[in-house]
């Protein structure tokens, strides 16, 4: 087994071991603090299975589900890891970790990741530039899913008025997970932006439009849904079920690579 | 050197015999001193707050001290103490006394469980007490542990966690919802006391404005004037609502004010921002069926003294485990006087 498949194990192992300290301290009603040194010490890890798959490729490792979905958690960790912290947004790591090891778990299933990758020829900047952003614009995307699945369950303990237990206590204010849900939204979109346009830039390949007309299904949605919030504005309820649907559906894209 | 504690708090004494011996916060010092004087002792604290006065004294014979300092209390307020006065005092010496430090400090000892107020009060009290030269080496020590072990009792257990009165519950709720509250605009429905108190501690931490309507236009002008708001006429309190985030509801109107209706027809000019409806009124002013409008958070009086009683059992819960705290800490220090 290569180095670079060690890394993703690693990787996934410490999003892991994050996962389960964050939620055993929210069970015992603490905040988890140690959660956003674990997600760092997973995304050191990352980065060391992208170097070793990016040298093999001699380009952004993006060929095939698996090196897409371990782009995709590491462009995930990535905006956690600027977010979470700097606006001080507690539980954001206990929600993201759990995502990250589905991501990467289903990437180290046998066949999944390409065991001897080949070096990509021809390679072209319109192409990598499209690849890297649209995975990128989906870890921002996918986070926003994380911040409102977290806004929906504060949404019904505080609708409920169940407000006992560590969750209740440690999750952030609605209006603050609303207000990084929007601006994960925002970036997420533009970055999107970005990709598809180098995507029409690229050179064309023969056959299969599924991809990208997928792609500019999922894009239209997303502006679609930033475009009505900020003119007529959403209820925070309907905004998250949209960028948790929207994300989950937008998986698809993959489907047609 | 013994340690010694003469006091009467709200559990052993009437507010109408707690205010007789009550010493202003400006005074507490200079009492120190003329306390550790009279009573023939080395060092002395002086502790009064509205719940409790307490005598913290070091002497050689801590029984001939308590009676000096009784006797000085009687002349200083020009009470007998005879038994019906007397039995409202208690008094402790050596570990017991240290051990009623260390919960005063911890918040076990008030009326409110777990309260973090009394924490600065007897911080303050013992900065008088050390800037007028009463204390010593015996008392230093016995309050700086207090403090220490104070501390490590509110953070290792839940003593002070949860809000504990209707009032507290709802800035709570209302800081879970919008975060800090510099960016919140609060309206009061009726001038009633309740409203005035969770408008005031909503204003305490930070909400940007106030609004006040009321059926007596003068009266809402009295309050917002007070609370350095702005008065609505009554019937324009639904324009409002387009721009509030907190409504604190209490008219005493026999009919719920505030239908779905009403704040149906903000929703669009709201752009859905979450609301949140207080509403403190016995009978309520709040339809329920406002609740149920998907941005808007709706509790009543009976669902807020639910969550406050609720409060108040789990620090309840937290007491064996905040003593075993103190007793152990205590027997680990070593003070001198115990």
């Amino acid at each position: 087994m290569g180095m670079d498949r060690w890394f993703l194990i690693a990787a996934t192992l410490l999003a892991a071991v994050g996962a389960a300290w964050g939620i055993a301290s929210v069970h015992r009603g603490h905040r988890s603090r140690a959660t956003v040194l674990w997600m760092m010490a997973a995304f050191l890890c990352q980065l060391g299975f992208l170097s070793i798959r990016g040298q093999m490729r001699a380009a952004c490792p993006l060929v095939g589900t698996g090196e897409i979905l371990a782009f995709l958690a590491w462009s995930l960790t990535l905006f956690y890891l600027l977010i979470g912290p700097a606006y001080r947004i507690s539980l954001l790591g206990v929600f993201t970790a759990p995502v990250v090891v589905l991501f990467q778990g289903f990437a180290l299933l046998p066949g999944v990741l390409e065991m001897n990758p080949t070096r990509v020829l021809g390679g072209n900047a319109w192409h990598e530039t499209h690849s890297a952003m649209s995975v990128l614009a989906y870890g921002a995307l996918a986070l926003a899913a994380v911040s409102g699945v977290m806004f929906l369950v504060l949404d019904r303990q505080l609708k409920e008025h169940h407000l006992k237990g560590g969750l209740f206590r440690n999750l952030p204010p609605v209006r603050e997970l609303l207000t990084s849900l929007e601006r994960l939204l925002w970036l997420g979109s533009a970055l999107l932006t970005v990709g598809i346009i180098a995507g029409f830039l690229m050179p064309k390949t023969n056959g299969a439009l599924g991809h990208p007309i997928a792609a500019v299904l999922v894009w239209l949605s997303y502006l679609y849904l930033i475009g009505v919030q900020r003119v007529r504005g959403l209820t925070g309820r309907r905004l998250s079920l949209s960028a948790v649907v929207l994300f989950l559906v937008s998986l698809v894209v993959f489907a047609f690579i | 050197m013994e340690i010694l504690c003469l006091g009467l708090n709200h559990r052993t004494a009437p507010v109408e015999v707690r205010e007789r011996f009550a010493v202003s916060i400006s005074q507490q010092g200079r009492a120190a001193h003329d306390l550790i004087a009279r009573a023939e002792a080395s060092e002395g604290v002086v502790i009064s707050t509205c719940n409790r006065t307490e005598f913290y004294l070091a002497a050689e014979n801590a029984q001939a001290a308590l009676k000096l300092a009784e006797k000085h209390l009687a002349e200083t307020t020009q009470l007998e103490l005879d038994a019906s006065i007397a039995s409202h005092f208690y008094r402790l010496e050596k570990s017991a006394a240290a051990q009623h430090l260390c919960r005063v400090v911890s918040g076990l000892d008030s009326m409110m469980l777990g309260e973090t107020e009394i924490f600065g009060q007897v911080k303050e009290a013992y900065r008088l007490a050390l800037e007028g030269g009463a204390t010593g080496g015996t008392l230093n020590k016995l309050f700086q542990r207090a403090f220490g072990i104070g501390k490590k009792v509110r953070t290792e257990t839940s003593i002070q966690e949860g809000a504990t009165s209707v009032g507290n519950v709802a800035v709570d709720l209302a800081e879970k919802i919008f975060g800090h509250l510099k960016h919140s605009e609060v309206m009061i429905l009726g001038a009633g006391e309740m409203s005035r108190i969770t408008a005031q501690s909503l204003v305490s931490r930070g909400a940007k404005s106030i609004f006040v309507a009321n059926r007596s236009f003068d009266r809402a002008q009295e309050l917002a004037t007070e609370m350095g708001g702005s008065a609505v006429r009554f019937d324009a309190w639904q324009e409002v609502l387009e721009r509030v985030d907190v409504v604190i509801s209490s008219t005493g109107a026999p009919h719920t004010i505030v239908q779905r209706a009403d704040v149906e027809k903000a929703r669009r000019a709201r752009k859905y921002r979450p609301l949140f409806f207080i509403d403190i009124a016995v009978p309520r002013d709040i339809d329920p069926a406002v609740g149920e409008i998907e941005e808007v958070y709706l509790y009543d009086i009976d669902t807020l003294e639910q969550l406050a009683e609720e409060a108040r059992g789990r620090r309840q819960l937290q007491i064996d485990q905040c003593e075993r705290i103190i007793l152990s800490e205590l027997a680990k220090s070593k003070l001198p006087g115990l």
